[in-house]
């Protein structure tokens, strides 16, 4: 269906006054931006995760960044006279800095390092490039819009937002506004566009009329601000003149966009989100042979299937809402395997990374965030969503605790700071330690319930039953389950390791690009998997012509 | 404007105000009251002027005593001729940033806030007229010139402050852990959030009496009878007693209460269960909550 949508696009605005493709094909990302003078594109590389540019005329690439170990690059923006780029870094400490590179190469600065800070997502330049917005999403779950000083000053804070974090935020060329989405009002799901003086004086609704509107940016002239609507599958592009403040729909159907600058030259650049990713289910003799697709209702947008413990239901994830670079809200889809009936389940959570049925099959627990963001494990229940916090915390991930039914129902084990499995009991809320050990994750059942099983490191698989401990080396682990086999997942490939005899490891083969996300069925003889077409695209439109 | 002198003229906050760390530079300020040095002078009298109740015996800063980080140590509020109240004078710090104003949220407006303890029987019992005639303010700028000093009242630079801002040693080692627990297992957090400390919500916590409704008297929405909005902590450490009716002498009180769930009731709050804190995690959740003390201002 995306890519129904895309081709139309395509064939729709692929007229010199539309749209135009900046740059398709592998290896697109959407985390940062084109420089104001339209010459190139700052991009986090998807295979080395390091800081890159990508020329707009030519294609060359430079990579800007040298990462090693767990750090890596994540959002950017480049300074108004395109010489330097402000990106937000995943340090070897484990938590998010601002830094200063210049576009051409050379060292880097940290322009702004502490670890309450959060996740940090520098936004936009000052007039004279002296300071950059940013964005902080504190440990605390509140949100700030911050002018970090270029020249090594402490940050200037504008501005909290309780438990929401805006998805884009824009300075004006003259440096007078800032504009953001947040929430329209409070306890609202949809987002309007906010209007606030750089000097902290004065903020006011820019848009105010039903709707979900978000990406706020502004055109070179300071005068008007572009945002997009967005309607679940696609997104308009609206305008809005900030002195008369009647916003005008400019463009229908943009697809899945992600909008990030308005160059100089007024060229709208924007991501667009492209592609199927949906749930297959399989037989482990001939994964590739057998794959049928699972999923009936909201086909091209779900994801990280899991069985219940009879084999009966099928639960799956799928997406919902605006795009937010992969980390949509999410539903979850339970089928019944006899009779394909699925049921959508609206959980009360911002976010669900995974989901593992109960041993009775009447609740799933999930890891996940609430909406004041706090990240943990959720028991819902499966015939109504109705969520019940196990563990909640804030700051913590956003995608919250690995966790794993106990087979009594009554208890749960997780995997807290990524060293020791923790046992919980769900009626008194009392906690034991089962296991510690390094690097912890993927923690998952045995199909009798009675163990546990919990990659440690990248290269082995600790088998937790009873009292006994037993290690096994594995080709590696990024992901896991249990079914009459384990099942371990580096990457996009799988393999089966027998638990019970020493055995080698055997590679199934893959039906497609095999995202993260399958369960083994506990009959050990069929897995439900994610694969996906999915991928990026950057676009661009001239406004001026769409004036 | 040069985009410099641009930025440090905006980092002394608006209208001259000055903004302590931890505080957002924006401030929320009625267009139709500017903060004026004359308004905010004005207003700081009119504060602490005695001529503002009936027998002229208490102004506002009886009860919001500024050495007492503007609130009083009596569990409940009293007022002319020694009436009391029913509820425990809050601490007005920040208050330019409330959403709402009074323990049930009755008015929006500092404006209209700064009136009510003047025309209040069982606090200053005067009129506004009355008020205006004895000071020689109007009433329309009588309630202004107080809303506009409350709106400078700050707290801020706490040692909690500067830890968020990234000195990883203004909290003790006790007190980080504090912190931990606060944002984690107390879930204190989960209403006592953002940079005053509070989700400006209003919240069944078990503690009410049938004759004080709180915010039902206001909405006459059932779910919301028995529900406080939710105090800011700043500088909660220097002002006990605690909750909304003083019912709770000390930190320790307080943090025991949450910790064994509340008083179940049909309103009480879904946020609020059993804790099972230990005694060495509540002793650093009160040497955290001390770590809220911040440095006070007042006026431009």
């Amino acid at each position: 269906m995306w890519m129904g949508i895309a081709i139309f696009a395509l064939l729709m605005f692929a007229g010199a006054s539309g749209p135009r493709p900046l740059w398709t094909g592998p290896g697109v990302n959407l985390l940062g931006g084109p420089s104001p003078d339209g010459s190139f594109l700052s991009y986090v590389d998807p295979a080395t995760r390091n800081l890159a540019i990508r020329d707009i005329r030519t294609g060359a690439t430079r990579t800007l960044t040298h990462r090693s170990g767990p750090e890596y690059a994540y959002f950017s923006t480049v300074s108004r006279d395109s010489t330097q780029i402000a990106y937000a870094w995943f340090n070897s400490e484990g938590f998010y800095e601002l830094r200063l590179t210049p576009a051409d190469g050379g060292a880097h600065r940290v322009l702004y390092r502490n670890e309450e800070a959060g996740f940090i997502q520098p936004c936009a330049w000052t007039p004279g490039d002296t300071h950059v917005l940013t964005l902080f999403f504190r440990k605390d779950n509140i949100s700030q819009i911050a002018l970090v000083p270029v020249d090594g000053g402490k940050p200037k804070i504008l501005r909290s937002l309780m438990w929401v974090y805006p998805k884009r935020m824009d300075l004006s060329p003259d440096g007078k506004w800032i504009v953001y989405d947040s929430f329209a009002k409070e306890g609202a799901g949809d987002r309007s566009i906010f209007l606030l003086s750089a000097d902290g004086k004065t903020e006011t609704k820019l848009v105010d009329m039903p709707g979900d509107y978000l990406f706020p940016l502004w055109t070179p002239d300071s005068k008007s601000v572009y945002f997009v609507a967005d309607h679940d599958a696609t997104t308009d592009l609206w305008s809005v003149d900030i002195d008369e403040r009647k916003p005008r729909l400019v463009r229908r159907d943009l697809g899945r966009a992600l909008p990030m600058a308005i160059t100089k030259d007024w060229s709208y650049v924007y991501g667009l989100r492209a592609g199927e990713t949906d749930v297959v289910v399989s037989t482990l003799r001939a994964v590739k042979e057998d794959a049928h697709r699972a999923s009936i209702r909201y086909p091209g947008r779900n994801m990280s299937p899991t069985w219940s413990r009879d084999g009966t239901k099928l639960a799956y994830l799928s997406r919902r809402g605006s795009e937010n670079f992969g980390l949509e809200a999410r539903a979850i889809v339970v089928r019944s395997i006899d009779s394909n009936e699925e049921r959508e389940l609206l959980p009360q959570l911002a976010h669900i990374e995974q989901a593992r049925w109960s041993p009775d099959g009447s609740a799933l627990l999930v890891s996940g965030s609430d909406g004041k963001g706090r990240g943990g494990l959720y028991v819902v229940d499966a015939a109504t969503g109705a969520v019940k916090p196990v563990i909640r915390e804030a700051g913590i991930s956003f995608r919250g605790y690995e966790g794993a039914w106990a087979v009594d129902g009554e208890s749960i084990a997780y995997v807290r700071d990524n060293t020791e499995v923790r046992v919980r009991n769900l009626n008194t809320g009392e906690e034991a330690t089962l296991f510690t050990g390094p690097n912890m994750r993927r923690l998952v059942t045995s199909p009798d319930g009675k163990c546990f099983a919990v990659a440690s490191g990248e290269y082995s698989v600790v088998l937790l039953c009873g009292d006994k401990r037993r290690t096994i080396t594995v080709p590696g682990v990024t992901e896991l389950d249990w079914g009459r086999d384990l099942i371990a997942a580096r990457g996009s490939d799988l393999w089966v390791i027998p638990v019970r005899e020493p055995t080698a490891p055997t590679q199934l083969e893959m039906p497609g690009n095999r995202r993260p996300g399958f369960g083994v069925h506990p009959d050990g003889n069929r897995i439900a998997l994610t694969v996906s077409n999915a991928r990026s695209e950057v676009w661009s439109m001239s406004l001026k012509r769409a004036q | 404007m040069n985009w410099v002198v641009f930025l440090l003229f905006a980092f002394a906050g608006p209208q001259g105000l000055r903004v302590p760390v931890g505080l957002d530079a924006y401030v929320p300020i009625p267009d139709d009251n500017p903060l004026t040095k004359e308004n905010v002078q004005r207003g700081r009298e009119l504060f602490f002027d005695k001529r503002l109740s009936r027998d002229s015996t208490i102004s506002c800063a009886t009860c919001h005593d500024p050495k007492l980080a503007f609130s009083d140590s009596r569990k409940l509020a009293v007022g002319v001729e020694g009436k009391t109240g029913n509820r425990r004078v809050p601490r007005i710090l920040n208050r330019a940033y409330g959403k709402s104003f009074f323990w049930d949220g009755r008015v929006v407006t500092l404006e209209d806030q700064v009136a009510m303890p003047i025309v209040n029987p069982k606090e200053m019992d005067l009129s506004l007229e009355a008020a205006a005639a004895r000071t020689g303010v109007d009433v329309v700028s009588l309630k202004k010139s107080l809303a506009s000093y409350v709106r400078t009242i700050l707290s801020g630079d706490s040692p909690y402050d500067r830890y968020v801002q990234g000195d990883r040693e203004a909290l003790t080692p006790e007190q980080r852990l504090g912190l931990q627990l606060f944002r984690g297992k107390a879930e204190c957090a989960s209403c006592h959030v953002g940079m005053n400390l509070t989700d400006e919500a209003f919240h069944n916590t078990g503690i009410a009496s049938p004759d004080d409704t709180g915010r039902f008297a206001v909405t006459k929405q059932p779910e919301h009878r028995g529900a406080f909005k939710t105090p800011s902590l700043r500088d909660v450490a220097r002002t006990p007693p605690y909750m909304h009716d003083g019912s709770l002498a000390t930190l320790e009180e307080v943090i025991d209460y949450y910790d064994k769930g509340g008083i179940s009731n049909p309103n009480l709050d879904p946020e609020i269960h059993k804790l099972q804190l230990t005694a060495s995690e509540k002793k650093a959740l009160v040497a955290f909550l001390h770590a809220l003390n911040g440095r006070i201002t007042d006026g431009l």
